[in-house]
């Protein structure tokens, strides 16, 4: 089985990879689509003054 | 003069800094003609491998915008900087660790947690977190190891120069552009576009003389637009943060600093500056009552190194269980 | 072995130095843990030496200064009962618990004071166990 690997994905915000595996005839078998990213924002964010949520999750994505 | 080769790499940001050097508008024709892009994922499709084929040192410069938070974010980091000449860590999360950075008051476990199996809108009911390694039916799948602590880059590698910023200011992007077309770099080390003074030095709030006997929350006051926050009650991290971002808060948009342009010239933990010199405009001198004063503070350690934590002292919460 | 913690001590020129001085020329016996710092007064700890120590391999920090209306700058001490009391909501949130961390005052006659004051939190912190922070950054 033969394995295509797109790393990273690009034109988008974020970290991506693709993996995409073919058969023995060259047909694509399956695809993962794999996000290698996480910041943790849903836990961070506990603790913070409700006012100053605004300020902070504004850095999940800046694109 | 010969094309520069430059490298615009994101780890653990947001694409922030990426947007900042975009939004120079017509100053990307000048960066296109001093330099050839060789990777920069927001804009270009140059893969991986192509970096690691190259031989070390062929970049010219490299501008790291995020932090540390996966072992790919080391790796590639770990990859630029043996590839690159120079290497200038951009914005708040390659300088300080940024935002991701206020991770480190918790373990990795409870982030994981709490992204993949507490949230209400997460559906998960075999509580199944990632896995470094999975063996699919096909084929071996790989996601990075993700880190107990976010680190700024310069805990990983060896950096050339700190840009500091959340995002950096744009006319702080253009003048680093100009420095690189002339050459015209400073000494290692060096913080580029930004000034050498404070926040507060740069802010054009009239400021009077601080005694404050309450510090309120937005909520709590109805405050005068034009007059020092600080003087207020309302906490503003100018005193402790470096200047040059052209008081995009505290004067244009009527906000108090949060302190993403990092720590003043020579400081190192911005954190604890900051708390020095907010314990200096209380006006008391009763142990209890400097207490209950202080007790209004709702976090301070998720504000006084909102951007900064990575990169202090301690750099993390330390946790009995696993450091 | 049992845990002998390293406890960095501040202690002000004017009272708190000539205290542990005295504690020394009375010959009061003491426990050794504390290495003290002469600083020219308690307000000059900026709460950043409180951090350093930390993660350089401290176990714990004592600050000591002139009881409250004698210090030789007037109002150094005062400065430093702002800091201190915004220091330990920043440790709390850091998971330093409250025993690593103590300001005492200590007038140059009070060398028995300063003995007793050393004992006590010595014990504290060896109760704690060691502090780790170099060992703050493992993956």
């Amino acid at each position: 089985m033969k394995k295509i690997s797109i790393d990273p994905i690009t034109r988008l915000e974020g970290h991506g990879k693709i993996e995409i595996f073919l058969n023995d005839a060259g047909d694509v078998e399956n695809v993962y689509f794999q996000v290698p990213e996480l910041r943790g924002f849903e836990k961070f964010c506990e603790g913070r003054p409700v006012e100053e949520i605004p300020r902070i999750v504004t850095r999940v994505c800046g694109v | 003069m010969a094309k520069l080769k430059l490298a615009i790499y994101w780890a653990a940001g947001c694409g922030g800094c990426d947007v900042a050097i975009l939004d120079t508008n017509e100053g990307l024709l000048k960066i296109a003609e001093i330099a050839d892009i060789v990777l920069w994922p927001v804009a270009t499709d140059h893969k991986y491998e192509e970096i690691e084929k190259m031989a070390d040192g062929a970049i010219d410069i490299c501008l790291i915008n995020g932090g540390v938070r996966n072992s790919e974010n080391e790796h590639m980091t770990k990859l630029l900087r043996a590839k690159s000449k120079i290497v200038v860590a951009m914005g708040a999360c390659a300088h300080q660790g940024g935002i991701p950075g206020l991770a480190n008051l918790f373990t990795k476990e409870t982030v994981l947690n709490r992204a993949y199996r507490e949230t209400p809108s997460t559906e998960n009911p075999d509580g199944i977190l990632p896995v470094q390694r999975f063996s699919a039916q096909e084929g071996e799948l790989i996601i990075p190891e993700f880190y107990n602590t976010v680190l700024p880059t310069a805990a990983v590698v060896d950096v050339d120069y700190f840009m500091p910023g959340c995002p950096p200011a744009i006319h702080q992007v253009a003048a680093v552009v100009d420095i690189i077309a002339k050459g015209d770099l400073p000494p290692k080390g060096a913080v580029i576009g930004a000034s050498d003074k404070t926040l507060c030095d740069e802010c054009t709030r009239p400021k009077e003389d601080r005694k404050v006997k309450k510090f309120y929350r937005p909520h709590e006051i109805i405050f005068d637009n034009q007059k020092c926050f600080l003087d207020q009650g309302i906490i503003c991290l100018g005193p402790a943060t470096r200047g040059g971002c052209g008081n995009r808060c505290t004067v244009k948009s009527n906000m108090p600093c949060r302190g993403c342009y990092g720590p003043a010239p020579k400081v190192h933990d911005q954190g604890t500056k900051f708390l020095s010199a907010l314990a200096s405009v209380i006006d008391s001198n009763d142990p209890a009552e400097i207490n209950s004063i202080v007790s209004q503070i709702a976090d301070p350690v998720g504000t006084f190194y909102r951007f900064g934590l990575a990169a202090s002292y301690l750099r993390r919460k330390r946790s009995n269980e696993k450091n | 072995m049992s845990f002998e913690p390293k406890i960095v001590g501040f202690l002000c020129n004017w009272c708190s130095y000539a205290g542990a001085d005295l504690a020394g020329t009375a010959r009061i016996k003491y426990l050794p843990n504390v290495r003290p710092v002469r600083v020219m007064c308690s307000g000059r700890v900026e709460p950043s030496f409180v951090m350093k120590c930390f993660a350089a391999g401290a176990d714990g920090v004592l600050i000591t200064g002139c009881h409250p209306g004698d210090c030789h700058y007037h109002e150094g001490n005062y400065k430093t009962i702002r800091r201190y009391s915004l220091l330990k909501r920043v440790l709390e949130q850091f998971g330093v618990e409250d025993d690593r961390v103590r300001l005492e005052w200590v007038s140059a006659s009070e060398g028995d004071r300063y003995a007793k004051v050393v004992d006590e939190f010595v014990k504290k912190v060896k109760a704690l166990g060691p502090f780790n922070g170099t060992k703050l950054l493992v993956k």
